[in-house]
């Protein structure tokens, strides 16, 4: 049999305290939404109670908890995630924490990262999964990297950083950007040959052909329905044939976000402040089209190279509908990111999606916008009570089924 | 050359032998491979200008270009006889940012560029600005085309932030050859602090202003563009 898929509770850390007009009033919840509106009373404890959510997913049996880095904006307090793993190498004892990811062209040298990240690793007893990326639009206003170099400075990066865990120091590092003349860090982390390294794309070939070449596992980080995500996993599939390799479903991730209660109609009454607040508010000025401005990609924001950048022009209408501009929870199910229903909802809709995809990381954000913390926590019970092991099992099958070499040596 | 004429430059040629190169990856030229540090582009022209056999010219830039040419002009004062800048980036001036080009050029509720031209022309609505810079998304090639452009300009001017090269002033001394600095009053991009600032510091330099233009003043009002190069360059 295949490993069963596995089941990672993501947590956005989102400002959860914007006012009731903010989609009125406001051009956008990323760079210059204004952080006058940062609420010193109500965030006494804000990131501790989020903390705690994640040491809860823990004692759930998630097989992991995931956090990301985003700067200066209301979609997640995380500027340093580093420093959030930290809290939970110490809250937790048995799941996997996924830092998704630090964002290298933004740290002074990625040294210091293969550093936190070996700290991380052997403060967890081994627990780390090191995500590596480049950043996203919104980064290069955030800290001025040209979005031109962005991918070359990275891939860079990725470099140093895979042989500063795995090569024997002292070394020299003959970068361009980034060179350094004594390669040598301590402490190295305790998993070998290094952490298992998660690289996000939306797509971009350049990056499925690096984690393809390197042996990274991809994480799909664009929201889209099932058959895109089938289609880039078929993608990936053949990119890692060229390169030698062969696709299994533990060379890929994806993202999703749930809601679960114990009937559907409660499910969405419990939800809908939380999700909304996330659609109109988070979103703004990042997954929104018809509404602000979004400034996670496009022509202001170059980071792709032009065959990349000619192959996205074919694929996509202008000012299409994106995930924050659905108006009603019939639009937002039809764009199967958000899974608002009973166990058995959501069970369904997801296993439809696994064999739909073949994907064995599935990353599920739980806690929407400002949702209260009783009713995420909620949300992530019954999940990992009711959901978690009905996938669990019949995974197995599937992914078995699917990949008979799997099956044989698994 | 690549890419089309405009009447600016149309105007200028009847007058000069006119060479118009096209920034590395701009206007259908090929993607720029020398680096990505304003030094680096600088050789690029270098060795344009040598390959050319151009030992002696007048050299005029608008934005980014004028820039370059300021740049070249204090590196090589011996080979450039005239200087003219039209809003020109290139110079930090406290107070007075350079606007966001990047930000604006993605779409405002998805298609809408009325901030993009805003930022380029005197009037978001101007036929000119609507012409170039029309909402929506435009024919393949004009988009992969502004594309290029915005990926040279973020190579070249993204860092040292923004457009501006903070030890250029200090400099501007050395370009000694007469130059004129010309700048569309309503320049939303480059604000006329910029252009009195080169005007103050090169040492020998005229300040024209053309009323009612904007950043692309050689593209709004040619004719007063023309008006302030041409006898300029002639004398």
């Amino acid at each position: 049999m295949s490993q069963p898929v596995r089941l990672f509770c993501w947590h956005f850390m989102s400002y959860p305290y914007a006012p009731a007009d903010f989609d009125d009033k406001y051009e956008t919840g990323w760079i210059t939404v204004p952080n006058k509106l940062w609420d010193r009373e109500k965030t006494q404890g804000l990131l501790n109670g989020y903390i705690d959510q994640l040491a809860y997913a823990d004692t759930l049996g998630f097989d992991g908890m995931v956090l990301n880095e985003h700067h200066q904006n209301i979609y997640g307090l995380m500027p340093s995630p580093n420093l959030i793993a930290a809290a939970l190498t110490q809250k937790t004892s048995v799941g996997k924490i996924v830092v998704l990811a630090n964002l290298l062209p933004l740290h002074g040298n990625p040294l210091r990262v293969a550093e936190e990240y070996a700290m991380l690793d052997n403060m967890s007893n081994g627990r780390v999964i090191a995500g590596l990326a480049p950043g996203g639009g919104q980064e290069t206003f955030n800290y001025n990297t040209p979005a031109a170099i962005q991918r070359e400075q990275f891939w860079e990066a990725v470099d140093l950083i895979e042989q500063a865990w795995t090569r024997e120091g002292p070394f020299a590092f003959e970068g361009k950007h980034y060179p350094l003349r004594y390669v040598n860090p301590w402490p190295q982390p305790q998993q070998r040959p290094h952490p298992p390294i998660w690289i996000p794309g939306s797509q971009s070939r350049e990056t499925m052909r690096q984690c393809a070449r390197r042996g990274h596992c991809y994480f799909l980080s664009s929201r889209v329905h099932g058959g895109a995500i089938a289609k880039v996993r078929e993608d990936f599939t053949k990119i890692l044939e060229d390169a030698g390799g062969r696709y299994d479903p533990f060379r890929m991730g994806i993202l999703m976000s749930a809601y679960v209660s114990e009937t559907d109609e409660q499910a969405r009454e419990e939800s809908y402040d939380g999700v909304w607040y996330f659609l109109k508010n988070c979103l703004k000025g990042h997954l929104r089209n018809f509404q602000g401005r979004s400034m996670t990609f496009g022509p202001g924001v170059p980071n792709v190279d032009l065959a990349d950048y000619r192959r996205v022009l074919e694929n996509t209408k202008p000012g299409r509908a994106m995930l924050g501009d659905a108006d009603d929870f019939d639009a937002l199910m039809k764009a199967q990111s958000i899974l608002i229903g009973s166990p058995d909802t959501v069970y369904r809709q997801i296993s439809e999606l696994i064999r739909e995809t073949k994907v064995g990381n599935l990353l599920i954000q739980f806690h929407m916008g400002n949702m209260r913390d009783d009713l995420a926590r909620k949300s992530m019970r019954l999940f990992a009570t009711q959901v978690a092991p009905r996938l669990r099992q019949e995974s197995q099958a599937v992914f078995a089924s699917a990949f008979k070499e799997l099956a044989e040596t698994g | 050359m690549a890419g089309e004429l405009q009447p600016f430059h149309e105007g200028l040629a009847q007058t000069h032998r006119l060479i118009a190169p096209a920034h590395p990856g701009c206007n259908g030229s090929t993607d720029f491979t020398q680096g990505n540090r304003v030094d680096d582009f600088l050789f690029h022209y270098h060795e344009l200008f040598d390959a050319l056999k151009l030992d002696r010219f007048a050299l005029a830039g608008h934005c980014v270009g004028g820039w370059l040419a300021a740049e070249f002009a204090v590196r090589h004062p011996e080979r450039v006889t005239k200087l003219a800048l039209i809003g020109a980036t290139g110079l930090f001036v406290s107070g007075e940012p350079i606007g966001d080009i990047f930000m604006n050029s993605n779409p405002d509720r998805g298609t809408s560029l009325a901030s993009l031209r805003h930022m380029l022309f005197a009037s978001a609505v101007s036929p000119e600005a609507l012409h170039r810079y029309p909402d929506g998304r435009g024919e393949l090639e004009d988009e992969m085309r502004r594309y290029a452009m915005l990926r040279f300009g973020s190579a070249v001017g993204f860092r040292p932030p923004y457009l501006y090269n903070r030890t250029l002033v200090d400099r501007l001394y050395r370009a000694a050859m007469p130059s004129v600095v010309v700048w569309g009053t309503e320049d939303h991009m480059v604000p006329v602090a910029h252009a009195r600032a080169y005007a103050k510091n090169l040492s020998d330099a005229t300040l024209t202003l053309i009323a009612g233009a904007g950043h692309a003043a050689h593209l709004e009002k040619p004719a007063d563009a023309l008006v302030a190069l041409q006898p300029f360059l002639k004398s």
